[in-house]
């Protein structure tokens, strides 16, 4: 009788699964089939006036930094109290992993391989606005190099080379950063977090310092990205 | 409008300046965080003065293509709650927090952050990340304390919390799909022409979305378990605010998107008014077996929101009225009495309702408020409770909800039966000695404050009443709020 209960428990769940997904994907097929291809105008114009409005060549970061700049502090912010979530949430306990220990070949390759990792990271913040890229990408690769440091030579290591009160600041500092970088619209007469509005105009396209204040808080949420990624790894695998 | 987008940005200013100083300078906690509040009490007033006519702040001066703020009367008596309860709340903690203190201030500006954007904004999708950013810091708040039922219940919550985010993430991303454009007024306009079954779909996900962050039965279960053992001051803006700006978006999203008809057509005013008599019937029986003090709050306060559901799913310009009242009202009388509550842990770590047996001699002024904040909440007269609970069962009855307007009377006495449980058991006398730490005027003032306003708002409720009569105006006719929104 019980194992003809614990089948009926999981078809149960089985059932419920599959009916949400049918249900879904009618409701996903009825929105398709729906002629709505006149209503792309907001996108049409990201798209087409991009560049001349705001003078970031990367149309997702005109968007994250410029159109909706205010839901990316929102979403940093976001980042931020996740990671103070896991670090009140995750128990302290000791993770096998971190008693593996590696031969040379592994701790010799991460040494070599971090200048590179904290080159690639930096091109990716700071010419977010013209390739590929931006704060949040550049931020999780340089947060790989703390997370490296961890996974090869334990978390007393990594702790000690970037110090877990230095990573708060920095987190803390790209948030504050944010804010102000937005204020200086307000400084100038314009809006929060107003850009070309405000006079900062979109620069020489193409050229390093352009698209006015989009470099900035690329780097301000390339700071905070990181910063709070590390944090989250530590507290994931903190050992005791 | 400049010091709209302030109240979103100076709390989460100070919330990253605490954590600056929390590194370097631990002195200036206090003051830093007193200061703020004030800064903020004095532009939370600014903003509320002008809000009506409503205005429109474009954030980063995009005008449509970007995010607007908007300040109407429905936002602003959400930020007159903010206003009420905040300044009280903070300086209350300074003095009864006493582990994580920075982390406590700092998610507490978060969330105030949070509920302060979900309120102001205009744009659906902004609203979602607001409500990220305030129910993702409720969610460490309930945690602080680490104990094992507070991280029970955090895990709760959080589960419970995504599973809706979820919903609510689903309902925009196929409206943007729908509509491609993310402000509510344009998304107003565009939905005149999708088909009543997508419109409904989009409509069960968004109401089953902020439904579970509301807590109506049955998906209230986590609600009791966050309160039970997070730091009680967090309790008074959980009530008062996370779970009403809950409500706040779940009522701006079908009142505006979709509007007063869609809403009587689908049934959905139906559903809500039904769903909310249930769920405050079952929220007070369960409440009635409570014998943790917390608990039996955190389950009325599922019932008042049940309460407050049906004055606003009435769908007229009384249930409205009624229905915002009673949030207002709801937030003031529980927060006295989590306060209260809170300055009885802190005295003596009284948690069961047996703890505070005799308490009424030791502490008369406060037992005295909690009496007062008690009744109201059950709904007697002369206190704010009484009028703005009157005044929903006069709009269900108007309109048509007899049974809901009869079952809420029924309430009434079954809620008064825990809470006389409650007084009486205050009133007990006992030959127990009892060592009692005393609680200094930081902690007895905010308690008397808002105590004072459960009686000033019931005996003068024209006060609060004249900024909720102006609510009606935008919510059952959202060709005014679009009109205004569009900048026409």
């Amino acid at each position: 009788m019980s194992r003809m209960n614990a089948m009926f428990k999981k078809l149960y769940k089985l059932v419920l699964v599959v009916s949400l997904a049918i249900f879904l994907f009618i409701v996903f097929d009825e929105i398709h089939n729906l002629d709505n291809n006149s209503k792309r105008y907001l996108s049409e114009h990201y798209i087409s006036e991009g560049v001349q409005e705001t003078g970031a060549i990367n149309i997702v970061t005109s968007v994250l930094y410029d159109y909706r700049a205010f839901d990316t502090l929102g979403e940093a912010t976001v980042l931020l109290t996740a990671a103070a979530i896991l670090s009140f949430l995750v128990p302290l306990g000791k993770d096998k992993m971190l008693g593996t220990t590696f031969t040379m070949i592994v701790s010799q390759t991460t040494k070599f391989f971090i200048p590179f990792l904290a080159v690639l990271g930096a091109y990716l913040i700071l010419f977010g606005h013209l390739a590929p890229g931006g704060g949040f990408v550049g931020g999780v690769v340089m947060a790989v190099i703390p997370i490296l440091l961890t996974i090869t030579y334990r978390v007393e290591f990594s702790e000690y080379k970037f110090k877990p009160a230095k990573k708060k600041l920095a987190e803390d500092i790209g948030a504050i950063g944010f804010i102000l970088l937005g204020l200086v619209g307000v400084v100038t007469g314009s809006n929060f977090l107003a850009n070309g509005q405000a006079n900062f105009g979109p620069g020489n396209t193409g050229e390093l310092i352009s698209a006015g204040l989009i470099p900035f808080l690329n780097l301000m949420i390339g700071i905070k990205v990181g910063a709070g990624l590390a944090i989250i790894f530590n507290s994931l695998i903190k050992e005791k | 409008m400049e010091a709209a987008v302030w109240l979103i940005i100076l709390p989460l200013l100070t919330a990253f300046f605490i954590g600056i100083s929390k590194l370097y300078f631990k002195k200036i906690l206090a003051p830093l965080v007193t200061g703020s509040a004030i800064i903020y009490l004095y532009l939370l007033i600014l903003v509320i003065n002008h809000s009506y006519p409503p205005k429109v702040y474009n954030v980063g001066a995009w005008g449509l293509m970007g995010i607007n703020l908007m300040v109407d009367p429905f936002s602003a008596m959400f930020l007159l709650m903010i206003a009420i309860l905040f300044l009280p709340v903070i300086i209350f903690s300074v003095k009864y927090i006493k582990s994580h203190k920075h982390k406590y201030f700092i998610f507490t500006y978060l969330m105030t952050a949070g509920i302060a954007g979900m309120v102001l904004t205009a744009d659906l999708f902004n609203l979602y990340v607001f409500l990220e950013v305030s129910s993702l810091s409720s969610c460490a708040l309930v945690a602080l304390k680490n104990t094992n039922k507070g991280i029970e219940g955090t895990f709760k919550y959080l589960i419970m919390s995504t599973l809706g985010s979820f919903f609510i993430l689903l309902a925009t991303i196929l409206t943007y799909s729908l509509t491609g454009t993310l402000n509510m007024a344009e998304i107003s306009l565009e939905f005149k022409d999708i088909p009543f079954q997508i419109k409904s779909t989009l409509m069960s996900f968004f109401v089953f979305g902020y439904v579970i962050k509301i807590g109506l039965i049955p998906l209230h279960a986590w609600i009791p378990d966050t309160y039970e053992d997070s730091p009680i001051p967090y309790n008074v803006l959980s009530s008062g605010l996370v779970m009403k700006s809950a409500v706040y978006a779940l009522i701006k999203v079908l009142y505006i998107i979709f509007g007063i008809d869609f809403l009587d057509q689908s049934g959905m005013l139906h559903i809500g008014v039904f769903w909310g008599v249930i769920t405050f019937i079952v929220a007070h029986l369960l409440a009635y077996q409570q014998s943790n003090l917390s608990r039996l709050l955190a389950y009325s306060s599922v019932a008042q929101i049940a309460y407050i559901t049906i004055g606003l799913f009435v769908g007229t310009e009384g249930g409205l009225i009624a229905g915002n009242f009673h949030i207002l009202n709801h937030a003031i009388m529980k927060g006295t009495l989590f306060l209260v509550t809170a300055i009885f842990y802190y005295s003596l770590s009284a948690v069961k309702i047996e703890d505070i047996k005799g308490l009424g001699y030791k502490f008369p002024i406060l037992s005295f408020i909690f009496v007062v904040a008690s009744l109201a909440i059950v709904g007697l007269p002369p206190f704010n409770g009484f009028i703005s609970k009157w005044l929903i069962v006069e709009a269900a009855i108007e309109s048509g909800f007899v049974y809901a307007g009869f079952f809420i009377l029924v309430g009434t006495f079954l809620s008064l039966t825990y809470y006389l449980k409650v007084i009486v058991t205050l009133y007990t006398k006992t030959e127990k000695e009892l060592l009692i730490v005393k609680p200094t005027l930081s902690l007895r003032l905010p308690t008397i404050f808002l105590g004072s306003l459960c009686i000033l708002f019931g005996i003068v409720p024209s006060i609060p009443l004249s900024l909720i009569n102006k609510i009606p105006k935008f919510l059952l006719d959202n060709g005014e709020y679009i009109r205004i929104l569009l900048g026409g």
